[in-house]
């Protein structure tokens, strides 16, 4: 008798909920609405795509499609880690990734401290202004600008090299100024762009630790290095943490504008290198064989970078 | 009282010592420094587009423009394809925002409300921050779609993204008050009508945030129109730019669009360089207009979306 009461009582409750959740799913029925373009979205442009991974396994043909085309296992895989270019590409895209770090993290931190500590309310507000228009330039552009100021025959800057006594340099097309002429150009498009979180960061602090350390008698380097330099730290670890995450990444739209004949040496990175035999030559399931072996490392790098992060903030980032 | 006065006078009142004048004298040194090499290349690109070409590719030409003239624009305004990519990119970018910012609230203002399904949702877009199917994949998936070489792929390619969601979800939560909803349900108002009378006309700041934030993405977008793009009826403007300008070598179109008489070679060439000038200005002005129009809402945009929600 208990054992049977006990039962329907279970089911009974069982069907509350699920009538429970239908009459919740009926009241928000605007939200599955309004929130319908964008799953579609995603799932068109992101998870599609992820269906179709599968080619980098099998031999794609056209006539076949993604579904028909053979399976081959890792063949691709294997013919990618015993290519002529393997070693190359992997130590291109890390080497232009970590001084891209390099140069592209502390700087906007030193930006946002000088905009911060200027008296001028008005004229801290026009240079904010003022260094954020480059990062609205686009990457076209910016190639563009580059192959015209660093022209060899007529370009602005050998025009000052030879003024200055010196030979012309082809920075565009050699490939020991490929990296250089790369991150130069990144630091000028976002270092203003990227110091607003840190300017951000600073406005949070409390106008009255200021003044108490004017009061003890701080200069105002002492109340940089004490007051502003520590409520920097979260947000500049936490920027790090993730753009270590990001490091086997290719920033491939950029990269592929700079690269020339003359400085393929150092300027074949994983990306262009993707979209050359992959969209040039046709060869679909390799490179996206390479493609996915970079989306792994990246997804292990950047789990483990929000993890890290969660763990020193007690917060997820997403 | 003494010291409520010194604790109320602001730091720059009082007589400052040494070591604080160089402080302020360095710092207001190196700001100029920065914004001198910021703003010099684009200065120098926009008074290059007006001068002489002999002059400019003799580099006589950094402070100010020589030998004023407007041959160089003439010769952009006749490029046929320059105009047609540029009416292409106004119309990408236009329709493109208006469905990126339409899709985005509507996802951001479901995701600041409980739902049965919500986490289901929520680590579905999270998951396209985290993995992707990479270049090829995703080529081959718009083709079967239908999604390739017609406008449809320019105005979608990129109109969600999850990085906005969030932000405008952010924004929503730590704004609009949760006794707002209640009001509102009270007085018999659906969620659809609550979404567009209430809460939209309360986005304004992350709306206009949004719209130069898309606007920017889709104006300056040259890859959809290399990857997607057959047709060269169909191109953006970023895309025919980069063939004019990222190579090493001339185009032969612009080259052709300046001949108007008989020139020598040279001449002709000097003169198609400062073309280049005059396009990276007429494409550049757009994206930079828009961003100083709204620049006002930025600071407080941006600073909701760096406190977490």
């Amino acid at each position: 008798m208990v054992s049977v009461g006990l039962k329907v009582g279970k089911r009974t409750s069982y069907v509350a909920r699920l009538t429970k959740v239908g009459r919740q799913v009926v009241a928000n029925r605007w939200l599955y609405v309004l929130i319908a373009p964008a799953v579609i979205y995603l799932i068109v442009f992101n998870y599609f795509p992820m269906y179709g991974i599968q080619i980098a396994f099998k031999d794609y043909k056209a006539v076949r499609g993604i579904e028909g085309s053979a399976w081959v296992g890792l063949k691709h895989f294997r013919t990618f880690f015993s290519a002529y270019y393997f070693g190359r590409l992997i130590g291109n895209t890390l080497l232009l990734n970590v001084y891209n770090l390099l140069f592209q993290f502390p700087i906007p931190i030193i930006l946002a401290v000088m905009l911060n500590n200027l008296r001028s309310r008005s004229f801290k507000k026009l240079t904010q202004t003022a260094v954020y228009i480059p990062h609205f330039v686009s990457t076209v552009v910016l190639a563009g600008m580059l192959y015209i100021l660093l022209s060899p025959s007529n370009g602005i800057v050998n025009h000052l090299i030879s003024a200055l006594g010196g030979q012309p340099i082809y920075f565009m097309n050699e490939a020991r100024w490929f990296r250089s002429v790369y991150i130069i150009s990144s630091v000028w498009q976002n270092a203003g762009w990227s110091s607003i979180l840190y300017i951000a960061a600073l406005a949070g602090v409390d106008p009255e630790l200021y003044e108490a350390a004017t009061i003890d008698g701080a200069t105002l380097w002492q109340r940089v290095l004490h007051i502003d330099v520590p409520h920097i730290i979260p947000t500049a670890t936490m920027m790090l943490i993730l753009s270590c995450g990001g490091l086997m990444n290719s920033a491939i739209q950029k990269a592929l504008l700079f690269q020339t004949g003359g400085n393929m040496a150092t300027s074949d990175i994983i990306g262009t290198y993707v979209y050359t035999m992959g969209l040039g030559n046709g060869q679909f399931s390799y490179t996206s064989a390479i493609g996915l072996f970079v989306n792994v490392i990246n997804f292990a790098l950047i789990v483990g970078a929000n993890s890290i992060s969660n763990k020193m903030k007690g917060e997820t980032l997403f | 009282m003494v010291s409520g006065s010194v604790v109320r006078t602001r730091p720059h009142m009082q007589r400052m010592i040494w070591q604080d004048r160089v402080f302020h004298a360095v710092n207001l040194a190196l700001v100029i420094v920065v914004l001198v090499v910021m703003l010099y290349p684009l200065y120098l690109v926009v008074i290059c587009s007006v001068s002489d070409a002999n002059l400019v590719s003799r580099g006589q030409v950094t402070l100010y423009p020589r030998g004023l003239t407007l041959d160089g624009y003439n010769a952009v305004i006749k490029n046929k394809e320059i105009w047609r990519s540029y009416v292409n990119s106004v119309l990408y970018t236009v329709s493109g925002t208006i469905i990126s910012l339409a899709v985005t609230m509507g996802a951001a203002f479901t995701l600041s409300r409980k739902f049965p399904g919500k986490r289901l949702i929520s680590t579905l877009f999270v998951f396209t921050m985290f993995f992707g199917g990479g270049l090829i994949p995703t080529f081959l998936t718009m083709r079967n779609v239908g999604l390739y070489n017609n406008v449809w792929v320019c105005i979608l390619m990129g109109c969600v993204s999850v990085w906005n969601v969030m932000l405008a979800r952010t924004y929503i939560t730590s704004t609009i008050p949760e006794a707002l909803y209640e009001a509102s349900t009270l007085d018999g108002a659906t969620q659809i009508q609550y979404f567009l009378r209430i809460v939209v006309p309360l986005c304004g700041t992350i709306i206009a945030v949004l719209s130069v934030y898309y606007g920017v993405d889709k104006w300056n977008d040259y890859w959809t129109g290399l990857i997607y793009i057959n047709d060269r009826a169909l191109l953006p403007l970023q895309t025919i730019l980069k063939e004019i300008l990222a190579s090493l070598e001339m185009s032969r179109e612009i080259i052709m669009s300046m001949r108007d008489n008989a020139e020598s070679d040279a001449v002709l060439l000097q003169r198609a360089q400062i073309a280049k000038y005059c396009v990276i200005v007429v494409s550049t002005v757009p994206a930079v207009v828009l961003y100083l129009c709204m620049q006002k809402f930025f600071v407080k945009g941006v600073m909701v979306g760096s406190v977490k929600g």
